[in-house]
């Protein structure tokens, strides 16, 4: 009897998760095998070659000072996209799930910049940066716009915090107004009828109790902005003289700008590790502080 | 509780693993899926002999002209289709390439720079059987400065020379008087006039400040300076590698970048010289915003359109010292740049003599010879042009051209493909003063030695 059901347990699992299991395995985890197997080879696409060589790509890894820095840089760069992304999504969820007119179209406004794709609004935001901000700044004495925040070292870093933050602030906005609309009722009304105040609420209430969005918001955040590609790429090229290469960024160049696939391939993976690392060890810390109403 | 505590980790760990999966370079199911689409596409092909060809083009700003063309072939020969596989201008255009040749699903025809045809030469048809054909066809030296290695894997299409443009009505309201090219042979005549033009409230010159222009263009100078010859050229970039070179001490290389100290102190861009906007900059010199433009012919294909623009053009060799006999005074850089080859990896033999047919076609016909020197501004290296050129810039360095006056830059095609992007970021490290000479000689150096043995 309880050989049976299992079974069909495992029959109603194969039918409603097998699809996805093949999906996730043919576009997933082989290409992810193959990968880490080719971090062990020699690879070159011009000659074909690829003879095992052990650990070799891995050493050399640590031994290009550029991705080391590249990989601190984007560090950096992600943990001020994920505390500036969530505090924003925070507060534009908060302000916008009161009940209030036209929240609607709010919402959906500050979503949009979540469907355009990131080259599109790398190269919107290129413009902005170095034609639209650079004539106003001179046209009204701002000295802040006068030269384009993508031509120096230091602006360039915020500019590129500035538009994934952007990007990424509608999406986990929404996720956050899921998580305010699961706060029951009761226990805010309570709360207010005791005395409380907005700021008391939201500290003592609604903070904990979204705890599982907050979780979610900084893995996604994390995860998206350390993998950030396609704006990298159109809002400043790495430049000014590679200074805002992203770690992914430096991996596409050094596989394939100066042909060295297999360190590239290795460069990868360090950093699939780093990020495993990062966004499992919040999660697990975050999820302590989970409470239930 | 605890199980679903492990379920959200594994739910964790599945999206970072996925999310991942972009970066590994594993093509198993790409692959499947590409060649889903050849078979696709090859479906409606039912008559024999239809061919379909594609062609994979790194002169991006072009890629109408090529597109018209390929219509227009279609229509003369019914059975071959070609599609074009465009590249963004300026980016990731080796990128693409190689992740079509890696996926095993090349281009049969590609439009690629010398070099990177050198560096995949096993992947490209041997085109010796035409090599005769070809020589009758071009300018005495076409096909021989087309050689690779001494082999001709790559037909030459366009010529290409660079140099310092200058804009006639800008430079003569400027120094108040008619401008003789012929007068500047010296950095300090250059200086002179650029000192002139300053004074009348104008701006002297232009320096693009993307890596291409400084670091291919500019710095790349350095190496074929050194000599004549290509070979003795090769030699000098093997001694940088080996590090037996102290750029600081190389006249060449110190001449060329005190020229630059001038350029960057007359730069119309030097409030924010790294903006680097390659159509504003064209355009503005163009409108004799700047008088100046260190830049090539190419540049015609924004500037030949642009309403508003000056009419007369030309260029100038760019100084490198003040003695005017000096190698680079009085010569400006030529070259054939782009080259076109045809894969011998995954292409059959109908494909291979079907895309011979229209490499020739393009660059003999009337049809093939009007669209690359009339719409896209671009000189060719043949004889009996069916069309005239309005390209005034290309037709300014065929003036060098005629009188022998060029630096043959051939050495660039044996220098690693990343060569323009790291030592353009020095270069543009220099030119906002973040480092000085000796730092960038130092970083050159040293980007040249992490090529030793190699």
């Amino acid at each position: 009897m309880n050989k049976k059901l299992s079974l069909r347990n495992a029959g109603t699992f194969l039918v409603f998760g097998g699809p996805s299991i093949l999906a996730f395995t043919a576009v997933v985890i082989i290409p992810f095998i193959v990968g880490l197997y080719l971090t062990f080879t020699n690879w070159d696409v011009r000659t074909g070659d690829s003879s095992l060589i052990g650990f070799a790509n891995y050493v050399e890894v640590f031994r290009d000072k550029v991705f080391l820095n590249q990989l601190w840089f984007t560090l950096k760069y992600v943990f001020f996209t994920v505390v500036i992304a969530n505090l924003f999504a925070f507060f534009i969820a908060l302000a916008l799930s009161r009940g209030g007119k036209g929240e609607q179209w709010l919402r959906t406004g500050f979503f949009t910049p979540n469907l355009v794709g990131g080259i599109v609004l790398g190269y919107l935001w290129q413009t902005l940066f170095s034609q639209v901000l650079p004539y106003l700044g001179n046209k009204y004495g701002w000295s802040l716009f006068q030269t384009s925040w993508l031509t120096d070292t230091g602006t360039a870093f915020w500019a590129l915090i500035i538009a994934t933050a952007w990007q990424l602030v509608g999406y986990l906005m929404i996720i956050y107004i899921a998580g305010f609309t699961s706060v029951p009722g009761d226990v805010l009304e309570a709360a207010s009828i005791d005395g409380a105040g907005r700021a008391s609420v939201i500290r003592k209430i609604i903070l904990p109790l979204t705890v599982p969005a907050i979780v979610i918001c900084i893995f996604i955040s994390l995860s998206r902005s350390f993998l950030t590609y396609d704006i990298n790429l159109a809002l400043t090229k790495g430049g000014p003289f590679n200074s805002t290469e992203l770690a992914t960024y430096h991996i596409v160049q050094k596989a394939f700008l100066s042909n060295q696939y297999g360190v590239g391939q290795a460069e990868a993976v360090v950093l699939f590790a780093v990020v495993a690392v990062i966004a499992l060890t919040q999660s697990y810390l975050l999820k302590k502080l989970e409470v239930e109403s | 509780m605890k199980l679903r505590k492990a379920a959200s980790f594994a739910i964790a760990l599945t999206v970072v693993t996925g999310l991942l999966a972009g970066c590994s370079k594993g093509n198993s199911a790409n692959n499947a899926v590409k060649e889903d689409k050849g078979n696709g596409g090859t479906q409606t092909e039912q008559a024999s002999k239809d061919v379909k060809l594609t062609f994979f083009n790194t002169s991006a700003e072009v890629n109408t002209v090529f597109e018209e063309l390929f219509k227009k072939y279609h229509e003369l020969n019914p059975q071959v289709t070609i599609e074009l596989i465009p590249t963004p201008i300026g980016g990731a255009q080796l990128e693409k390439f190689q992740s079509l040749l890696a996926s095993g699903n090349p281009a049969t025809m590609v439009n690629l720079d010398a070099g990177t045809i050198l560096q995949y030469k096993d992947d490209f048809l041997d085109l010796e059987p035409e090599k005769a054909k070809y020589e009758s066809l071009t300018n005495p030296g076409a096909v021989e400065g087309a050689l690779l290695d001494g082999q001709f894997l790559g037909i030459p299409w366009t010529a290409q020379g660079y140099g310092l443009l200058y804009n006639k009505r800008a430079v003569e309201e400027g120094i108040g008087g008619t401008f003789d090219p012929a007068s500047v042979k010296t950095r300090d005549d250059l200086e002179a006039v650029f000192k002139k033009i300053e004074a009348a409230g104008k701006a002297p010159v232009m320096v693009h400040g993307a890596d291409w222009s400084l670091g291919a263009h500019y710095l790349g100078l350095t190496y074929s300076l050194q000599s004549q010859n290509v070979d003795d050229n090769r030699k000098f970039v093997e001694e940088l590698k080996e590090g037996k070179v102290n750029l600081t001490e190389n006249p060449q290389f110190t001449g060329l970048m005190d020229t630059f100290d001038l350029l960057k102190q007359y730069n119309a861009r030097k409030s924010d010289p790294l903006v680097s906007d390659y159509n504003r900059d064209s355009a503005d010199f163009a409108k004799g915003n700047a008088a100046f433009y260190f830049m090539g012919d190419w540049s015609w294909a924004v500037i030949g359109s642009l309403e508003g623009r000056d009419a007369e053009f030309g260029i100038l060799p760019l100084p490198i010292s003040n003695n005017p006999e000096d190698f680079g005074n009085t010569q400006v850089a030529y070259s054939e740049p782009k080259l076109f080859a045809i894969d011998n990896s995954k292409s059959s033999p109908e494909q291979q003599e079907a895309a011979k047919a229209f490499i020739e076609w393009m660059v003999t016909s009337e049809e093939g010879q009007k669209a690359i020197i009339t719409d896209m501004g671009l000189s060719m290296p043949y004889k009996d042009l069916k069309a005239e050129s309005t390209n005034i810039m290309s037709n300014a360095v065929s003036e060098y051209v005629k009188q022998g006056k060029i630096i043959n830059i051939g050495v660039i095609n044996y220098l690693p493909q990343d060569y323009w992007a790291k030592t353009g970021a020095s270069m543009q490290k220099y030119l906002v003063g973040n480092i000085d000479r000796q730092g960038l000689a130092q970083e050159v150096q040293d980007y040249w030695k992490s090529y030793a043995g190699k």
